[in-house]
């Protein structure tokens, strides 16, 4: 017995030599020009490091989810895959699925530099299930500084009626208002900005969290439900089923004013070799104190007893959250990085915007996704576009299909 | 039938059934079992992950107070009597007109088959292009001087579905064109002369002799064609999302949505158990009538 | 042997009616026009927009030709778009793609012809609900499959291998190919199966000497299906085909299918159309098959 033990012993450390680089194989959906450009920089990091990086990309965020998945059942999972960061990989904590990060989480201080939100994300029971490597804030105020002009707009909005007014001024001058891509997510995007911007913290918390009947019921959510519904005029006929970037190009062509849209715009902006502050502007909310919707990505690592991979897993937490590799993946990705302990200096104007008012802990809030479970938050998408699409839809029925979407 | 008489049949036929083996086991194994294990799921609180427990019709009644649903069967039906009709009525006279001797066949078969080897992951958004009144037809012919032209079908509730029979039958008829050329192919020249002889007008020799003797070629169309409504996914994706609203949603795409984007797996064997007991009724009279009582022909 | 057609038929008359053939000519010839027209109208977008630069496509008309043509984006879609982080386009996977279809069409297309004879023509206790059960599981969406065949692929080993794709694809073509050469061989007579059986032929005998020879119109069809069918397939191979074998419709989707990332619209129309090819080949190829036919095997009677 012993004997074997042995001979097995060596033939495993026979074969350590061929795998002496360790080989994380990582399953993600990071396949456009830019996201490519940005996970070569977690690869790269990754093999200076003197681990072997393996790449395996399908694109669609739900088609690599569940190919990961796939392969967990199959019996030969990948080392690392991406979620985004939410409850989307909750269940595979509770079924054990996944190794947990707690060495490297607490020596890395991971409580202290991460914002609350994103840890709320990825500590179940108080251990630690996920690498979080940026934040996207997803409802940004993009706009063209021609339209502005044009409109006789001299300011960016502070609050909802002076956005309505600027809405106006620039549908008078000729400019489609607002630049909206009719798709389920991006409405939900509106949606989610309104929420925020016009409900302020505790409501947007009740409303996505707590759920309960006296919230929906409110007055204040109402009126959240009524600016949501009033900002419908404001939106161009082409709007139903526009991808994003399409909807994009309109505010980067001169064609629109203003269109909400997560920080990951900014490449569009950049790929048209626009400048901003002179071709185009960026605001995250109205006023001083909006709120910074707090969304990413994270890597989860599937559960594994091979100590080579698990040293490979352990490798890639660290590498990708260095502080150098964090600022350089970040600046092509168009995300900010997830430590709010380093210097941004050297990224872009609206991503050092974006960094300054993530330090600020009381103007926080998580996704919604990271709010209520996939199947539920799906729900209140389809409640949304609903809500959006219907010709004539009053709040109070408007209130009512999100509301059962909610609690339902 | 007696036990001799029994063996006697097996003996006969034994390479019959060895033969038939590997359709048994798939049968047995692959779709019988994934069915079964499919329904036992509905019954379910599975979510991202299949469960063992038993909550007996929640994911069902779940599943009939989401309006998406009821809106995804009613487009359904809409969809699936205009785009059989259609892309059978089109597939049928394009074959017919192929068949007619003329220059260039091979062309025109290939431009009519073309689409159903496009993936609608991209053409989708192309037909999202073309009926876009901001950038396709609309806009054109707007661009040419006939200001008050309105082709918006694929931004109104109303009329979207339209433009998803559109784009599916164009991806769809060459398919049909091509099953029925070959079963046209297939019919005798003596029927062509005999009807010659008797003056009967080519329409009617279409109508009345050519039809029924294609009937198993027409099934075989129907069948597939059936298949792929309610199937239908990609071009619904890709096109409109769904949208807008929900005018456009289709019960694949909640199936898939709740499968894998929104991992609710209860859900959505719930709903696919539902379209499976549906088609069963649908077509059982169907299927008896077709291959259970006329044994073997 | 002549062909079959209306155009013969109304030779007869000829002198009669020559006016109204004609007019008749005209008319399916219009009609067959307008129809490729509005065929080819999306693939004459895609074209058009496969050459355009970026800015170009944002803001000329959909249909406008495009300034000057250059290969660059066919170019950049075969061989160097990336798909992660491998930046080498669609070609990747083209081998793997042609691994998996050459087999799985053959296997597929033959087993649906076996399967057919076998329901048409011989007295199978049994059968008929066989049938109509596979029938019924054709209606259900295949990702409802991936779950549990993944667990039974894992049990005998040939998850992430060819021989789990390939077995896949055999699964899934089986409903539709089983019932299109069983519905196409109830067309055949009978007394001809009678005759050969009577001859002492048997079950295989049979099916190679006589009927697979009458079944080329019909294997046509089966081979432009399941061609298209698997060339095109995404899931199956995304599921079942382990990295190594990965076909390339992955790559393709990789390429153009993005949410928040940006769409290079000129490469993606490049790599659709070049992914479309090998089943274009097919029907351009398969086309001599369809006119000649029937005419080797017709006989009946």
């Amino acid at each position: 017995m012993i004997k074997i033990m042995m001979l097995s012993a060596a033939i495993s450390l026979a074969a350590t030599p061929l795998v002496a680089k360790e080989e994380a194989e990582v399953m993600h959906w990071w396949t456009s020009g830019g996201e490519s450009a940005a996970i070569k920089v977690l690869a790269d990091a990754y093999e200076a490091e003197g681990g072997s990086w393996k790449d395996s990309a399908v694109a669609g965020g739900s088609n690599a989810r569940s190919a990961a998945i796939n392969r967990m059942i199959g019996g030969s999972p990948t080392t690392a895959a991406l979620f985004n960061t939410s409850q989307q990989y909750h269940e595979m904590i509770a079924e054990g699925m996944l190794n947990n990060l707690d060495s490297i989480a607490i020596s890395n201080d991971w409580d202290e530099i991460l914002p609350k939100p994103t840890l709320d994300a990825i500590k179940v029971n108080g251990h630690y299930y996920a690498a979080p490597v940026n934040i996207h804030m997803p409802t940004w105020f993009w706009y063209s500084k021609k339209a502005f002009n044009d409109s006789g707009i001299a300011t960016e909005p502070q609050t909802i009626d002076e956005l309505f007014a600027a809405l106006d001024k620039l549908k008078a001058s000729g400019y489609i208002p607002l630049a909206l891509g009719g798709q389920k997510w991006q409405e939900n995007l509106l949606f989610m900005a309104v929420l925020s911007n016009v409900g302020g913290k505790q409501l947007y918390l009740d409303v996505l969290k707590k759920r309960d009947a006296k919230t929906l019921n409110s007055p204040e959510f109402h009126k959240v439900v009524d600016t949501f519904l009033k900002l419908k005029p404001y939106v161009d006929s082409g709007s139903p089923g526009r991808n994003w970037n399409d909807t994009t190009s309109l505010v980067i062509n001169d064609k629109a004013g203003i269109q909400v849209m997560g920080d990951w715009a900014k490449g569009e902006f950049t790929q048209a070799k626009k400048r901003p502050n002179r071709d185009y502007g960026c605001f995250a909310g109205l006023g001083d104190d909006s709120l910074y919707i707090v969304g990413g990505d994270v890597f989860v690592f599937p559960k594994t007893e091979d100590k080579q991979q698990i040293l490979a897993q352990e490798k890639l937490v660290e590498t990708m959250l260095k502080p150098l590799t964090q600022i350089r993946f970040n600046r092509l990705k168009g995300s900010i990085p997830v430590r709010t302990d380093i210097d941004v200096s050297s990224m872009g104007r609206c991503a050092q915007l974006g960094s300054r008012i993530l330090r600020d802990e009381s103007r926080q809030v998580p996704d919604g996704s990271m709010l209520m479970e996939s199947y539920r938050y799906g729900s209140v998408k389809d409640a949304i576009t609903e809500v959006w699409n219907s010709r004539d839809m009053s709040s109070k029925k408007a209130v009512k299909i999100l509301s059962q979407a909610l609690q339902g | 039938m007696n036990v001799i008489a029994i063996q006697m049949h097996f003996k006969r036929n034994l390479l019959a059934y060895i033969a038939a083996l590997p359709m048994a086991l798939t049968v047995f194994v692959a779709y019988m079992g994934t069915m079964f294990w499919s329904v036992r799921l509905s019954f379910s609180s599975s979510r991202m992950l299949p469960k063992n427990d038993f909550v007996g019709f929640v994911q069902y009644e779940r599943l009939f107070n989401t309006s998406r649903w009821i809106s995804s069967l009613e487009n359904l039906l809409l969809i699936a009597f205009l785009f059989l009709v259609i892309c059978f009525v089109l597939g049928f006279l394009l074959s017919i007109f192929i068949d007619q001797k003329i220059k260039a066949e091979s062309f025109f078969r290939t431009v009519f088959l073309f689409p159903y080897a496009m993936s609608f992951i991209v053409t989708g958004l192309v037909w999202q292009w073309i009926f876009n009144p901001q950038l396709g037809v609309q806009k054109t012919v707007q661009a040419l001087g006939w200001d008050s032209f309105q082709f918006d079908w694929i931004v109104n509730p109303d009329m979207v579905l339209y433009t998803v029979v559109i784009a599916a039958v164009w991806q769809g008829a060459g398919l049909v064109m091509a099953l029925l050329l070959a079963g046209l192919r297939g019919i005798d020249e003596d029927l062509w002369k005999a009807t010659k002889i008797d003056g009967i007008p080519a329409w009617r020799v279409y109508i009345s002799i050519i039809l029924p003797m294609l009937r198993p070629m027409i099934i075989t169309t129907v069948v597939l064609l059936s298949i792929s409504i309610i199937k239908m996914y990609d071009v619904v994706v890709a096109m409109t999302g769904g949208g807008p609203g929900v005018a456009s949603e289709v019960p694949a795409k909640f199936i898939m949505d709740n499968l894998f984007e929104r991992a609710n797996i209860g859900i959505a064997t719930a709903a696919s158990t539902v379209m499976l007991t549906t088609i069963l009724c649908l077509i059982a009279p169907f299927i008896y009538s077709n291959y259970i009582k006329k044994q073997g022909r | 042997m002549l062909s079959i057609s209306p155009t013969n038929l109304k030779f007869a008359s000829k002198r009669a009616s020559s006016i109204q053939m004609q007019w008749g000519r005209i008319g399916i010839y219009g009609f067959l026009l307008v129809t490729a027209l509005f065929f080819l109208l999306p693939l004459y977008v895609m074209l058009v927009t496969s050459f355009k630069e970026l800015d170009e496509i944002r803001l000329s008309s959909i249909f406008a030709l495009p300034q000057d043509v250059s290969w660059d984006y066919w170019k950049v879609a075969w061989s160097s778009a990336c798909t992660g982080l491998e930046c080498n386009g669609l070609q990747v996977g083209f081998w793997n793609s042609v691994q998996i279809l050459i087999p799985s069409v053959i296997i597929s297309v033959m087993f649906g012809a076996i399967n057919g004879y076998a329901l048409s023509f011989w007295k199978i206790k049994g059968a008929n609900i066989l049938f109509a059960c596979l029938l019924l599981g054709a209606f259900i969406p295949y990702q409802v499959f991936i779950y549990p065949l993944i667990r039974v692929y894992a049990e005998i080993g040939i998850y992430g291998t060819l021989t789990g794709v390939v077995v896949s694809h055999v699964i899934f073509g089986m409903p539709i190919m089983t019932l299109l050469f069983r519905n196409y061989y109830s067309t055949l007579p009978i007394e001809l199966f009678n005759a050969a059986r009577i001859d002492g032929a048997g079950f295989f005998k049979v099916f190679f000497i006589i009927m697979l020879p009458m079944s080329t119109p019909i294997i046509i069809v089966a081979v432009i299906m399941q061609v298209t069918n698997i060339w095109n397939d995404f899931l199956i191979g995304l599921v079942f085909a382990g990295n190594d074998n990965l076909p390339m419709t992955v790559q393709l989707n990789n390429i153009v299918n993005t949410t928040t990332g940006e769409r290079a619209y000129n490469v993606n129309m490049a790599a659709t159309i070049l992914t479309s090819l090998v089943p274009l080949i097919i029907y351009v190829a398969s086309g001599r098959w369809f006119v000649r036919g029937i005419a080797s095997g017709s006989v009946k009677g």
